[in-house]
């Protein structure tokens, strides 16, 4: 049916360094930086200057919606959003990539007296949030190519 | 009508020479000169122009009469008379019209004093932001104050008229010169509720600082008396926070005092370390229901207090913890009181990448308290290495984890053990392959992904029927739940597994690399009895069944849908699914369908919203939330916005459930009167929370 296994020419990156503003200790950095090298000859360089690419992060933003309330009133189910908004610079300080909202959402069922579970189980859809966005970040820069 | 043009710059050069033209000048050499016909004189950025006109060249002093019309750094006066030192900026007008640039402020007045190039005083004038020459509204002053430098105006004893009746006198009262937020009125909010009668709302703001304000919102309600309530918010380099108290002085209806706290903090005080804190209280079970302005505020029932201090470096992270919760009980459905953790103490090392293997090692104590049930302290290390290998055409993950506890109870049933311990190790391999292809999705190119993924997970079987339940429970079947080694949440059950997941996900990405749309298909496949257990003991061969489908079909249209299918017992156990259509700005609609028979009771809805523009200038709103097997509507929302050049109507009815038996319905006024009052309050919130896609009516359409 035309599917082929992905290659290493459609992960590889458009440029050969790239900074990528996120702390050290951010996890999402983290895996960020790790599939950055999976996907081809791309260097992580930690000095912003020296970069060929520099993904700026403009805001990381979780947020917590009620999705239902039930007939006594009490909050059922919420949305979690993951809100990531950034753009890529290049080394002269132009816009590779204009300010890019990414926003992912997950529903989570609610009981008060489940409250602790109910957080733990948030981190848990967070961290899963947290690798497709790694995932839509990927697939945003290796496109920069054909722009 | 209100896009308010760029200030031009305020830099103007004192000693640029003033130009004059006109078609007949007369006069005496460099004393004055009188000027007739096309009077225009020119200094920087000011041009006056007039029918006659004398310059006074040592002065640098301009008279004029006839058509007086002056233009400063964006700003316009016309006046009969005229006088004005063009240096200093100083003179005055009568007569005069003015007209601000920043916000198309406009209005008429018996004489302008100019007080320097940026300030001006108005004697016995009016003020509006509507264009017509007959204002809906406009503020008449016995003195108005421009001060284009600090972007703000005072009326002092003022009379602001509607439709030509005087509907507030004031005073005085401030209003930003511009779109920028300034300290004044916000618009006040009139209306009705089921338990606090008719009320009124009158917030002030205050701009104390760029990044520091101050809302105070006094609030009458007839049947229970003076509610105040003020909220503060700061944001520095290190630190930020938000801090909202409220109350009431003997409530008319409890003969009691009401009130609540609410307040975060966050502060970066050296380099890693972070302390935080959430605090909210209130004074009774009942206050969120009579007093809450929001659907968020009115369904809190448990109220978190917890400070935490964190350290973190590049390899490792600790966390000290105290936290509870006051609950605010509903008597006809109680709710278990969460445990207090007092203190919780964690510590996570880790490092990725060391010779291809990732590590981690999280520990944790906690001290964990409950009034009556099982109480004491646990501690749990939990170090996991695995050895990703990733390849742009797929991964495999070899994964080992330990799962070690401990646990010394007090207030245990006598008889039963009071120190447990376990240690559990898991053994799981997790992998998946991406396949492409070029495909087409409603008539675009797009990149199709097929991406299936496989997840196996061994842990060995430990009866854990003594372990108390802190924190575990059971989470919803999600993505993230079915490539997780573990079936519960928390580190109270710790699931026996010998079991693998299946799923298939398909993307279809844009040329850019934007994700279009997403469908997915998963389950978990039982290979032995799953022995541990919360509640029901189950003996599945297989988890329920997953399928969703995200996306955009069109620029208008995109669909969102979510099923958990029981293959064993050939039933829909969850469902989810919606579809949003917004063909324009300020139209949307919603019709979203929820089931959910894991919860007790179920939950079954029908949710409908939308905004859409009935009439010119006319926008309804509205929302209707159905319960299908209470057979009633849960939550409904009405509002109708009217949307003139210059103000906003908007009228907001609403009902929320509160608790068994009981809602809060409530119908909301409020006249916004652009550039005067800036935009949030209640029954703007309302809309925007209660409609997904609501658009403020006074956002251009076409920006």
């Amino acid at each position: 049916c035309g599917f082929q296994l992905r290659g290493a020419s459609s992960t590889q990156l458009p440029f050969k360094s790239i900074y990528i503003g996120l702390a050290d200790n951010s996890p999402l950095g983290s895996e960020l930086r790790r599939y950055i090298r999976a996907s081809g000859d791309t260097v992580i360089v930690t000095d912003q200057k020296a970069a060929e690419a520099n993904l700026e992060v403009l805001s990381e933003l979780r947020e917590k919606a009620i999705l239902s309330l039930n007939s006594q009133g009490r909050v059922r189910e919420y949305t979690l959003y993951y809100k990531f908004l950034f753009r890529v610079k290049d080394s002269k300080g132009q816009e590779l990539m204009p300010a890019t909202d990414i926003t992912l959402k997950r529903d989570i069922s609610f009981n008060e007296s489940q409250v602790m579970a109910k957080e733990l189980e948030e981190q848990m859809l967070y961290r899963e949030m947290q690798s497709d966005l790694v995932q839509q970040i990927l697939r945003r820069l290796s496109a920069l190519k054909s722009a | 009508a209100q896009t308010a043009g760029a200030r031009a710059s305020k830099e103007d050069d004192k000693n640029a020479p003033s130009i004059i033209n006109a078609e007949q000048m007369t006069g005496r050499p460099d004393r004055e000169v009188f000027m007739e016909r096309d009077v225009e004189i020119n200094k920087g950025q000011t041009t006056v122009t007039s029918d006659k006109a004398t310059y006074r060249i040592v002065e640098d002093e301009v008279e004029a009469v006839g058509n007086v019309r002056m233009r400063r750094f964006g700003d316009t006066y016309t006046a009969d008379e005229f006088r004005y030192k063009m240096d200093s900026g100083e003179g005055y007008a009568l007569n005069p019209t003015y007209r601000l640039g920043a916000n198309n402020g406009q209005g008429q007045a018996e004489r302008v004093d100019f007080e320097a190039e940026d300030r001006a005083l108005v004697s016995e004038g009016t003020y509006s932001t509507c264009e017509s020459p007959d204002p809906d509204w406009y503020l008449k002053a016995d003195t108005l104050k421009l001060d284009s430098g600090l972007d703000l105006g005072v009326a002092y004893k003022s009379l602001l008229y509607f439709k030509g009746v005087p509907i507030l006198a004031t005073p005085a009262m401030s209003f930003p010169l511009s779109g920028e937020r300034k300290s004044g009125f916000l618009p006040p909010t009139i209306g009705s509720t089921n338990r606090g009668g008719f009320e009124v709302t009158t917030p002030y703001y205050f701009n104390i600082a760029p990044n520091r304000d101050l809302t105070l919102y006094p609030r009458y309600m007839s049947r229970r008396g003076l509610h105040m309530g003020a909220e503060g918010r700061y944001l520095e380099p290190t630190f930020s926070g938000q801090t909202t108290v409220e109350g009431m002085l003997n409530d008319q209806v409890t003969k009691t005092d009401r009130w609540a706290v609410s307040s975060i903090h966050t502060h970066a005080f050296a380099p890693g370390w972070t302390y935080n804190w959430n605090i909210n209280a209130a004074s009774d079970d009942d206050y969120p229901s009579d007093f809450a302005r929001s659907i968020t505020g009115v369904t809190q029932r448990l109220l978190l207090r917890d400070m935490t201090l964190t350290y973190g470096s590049t390899y490792w992270s600790a966390l000290a913890r105290a936290s509870n919760y006051q609950v605010l009980q509903d008597p006809l459905a109680p709710i278990g009181r969460p445990y207090d953790r007092l203190p919780q103490l964690m510590l996570t090392a880790s490092r990725l990448d060391v010779g291809g293997f990732d590590w981690s090692v999280e520990s944790d104590v906690t001290r964990w308290w409950h009034p009556n049930l099982v109480r004491g302290d646990r501690l749990y290390v939990n170090p996991k290495i695995s050895y990703p290998l990733i390849h742009p055409g797929g991964f495999l993950t070899p994964k080992l984890a330990l799962h070690a506890s401990q646990y010394h109870l007090q207030n245990q049933v006598p008889g039963q053990p009071t120190n447990l311990s376990r240690v559990l190790p898991t053994f799981s391999i997790d992998s998946g392959l991406v396949f492409e292809r070029d495909a087409r999705f409603f008539g675009q190119s797009m990149t199709q992904t097929l991406e299936p993924r496989l997840f196996y997970v061994y842990t060995p079987y430990r009866n854990q029927n003594d372990f108390p339940i802190f924190d575990s429970g059971i989470a919803d079947l999600s993505f993230a739940q079915l490539f997780s080694e573990n079936r519960f949440v928390g580190n109270d059950r710790i699931s026996d597994a010998n079991q693998l997941t299946g799923a298939v996900v398909s993307r279809y990405i844009e040329p850019s690399g934007v994700e279009r749309m997403r469908v997915a298909v998963g389950q978990r496949f039982y290979f032995e009895p799953q022995s541990v257990t919360l509640g029901a003991a189950t003996n599945d061969s297989r988890s329920d069944m997953l399928v969703s489908a995200t996306g955009r079909i069109s620029q208008a249209v995109s669909v969102d849908g979510n099923l958990q299918y029981s293959q064993t017992q050939n039933i829909m156990n969850r469902a989810n699914y919606g579809v949003r259509w917004q063909p324009a700005p300020k139209k949307v609609l919603n019709v979203a369908y929820r089931l959910d028979r894991t919860q007790n009771p179920q939950l079954e809805q029908v949710d409908v919203s939308g905004q859409w523009p009935i009439a010119r200038r006319w926008y309804g709103a509205a929302r209707v939330n159905y319960s299908l097997l209470d057979r009633r509507v849960a939550e409904g929302l009405l509002g109708l916005e009217y949307k003139a050049d210059c103000w906003v109507f908007r009228v907001v009815g609403q009902r929320i459930p509160t608790s068994t038996g009981q809602a809060t319905t409530s119908l909301f006024f409020q006249l916004e009167l652009t550039g005067l009052a800036r935009l949030g309050s209640n029954p703007l919130d309302a809309m925007q929370q209660s409609i997904p896609g609501y658009q403020l009516v006074t956002t251009p359409s076409n920006p």
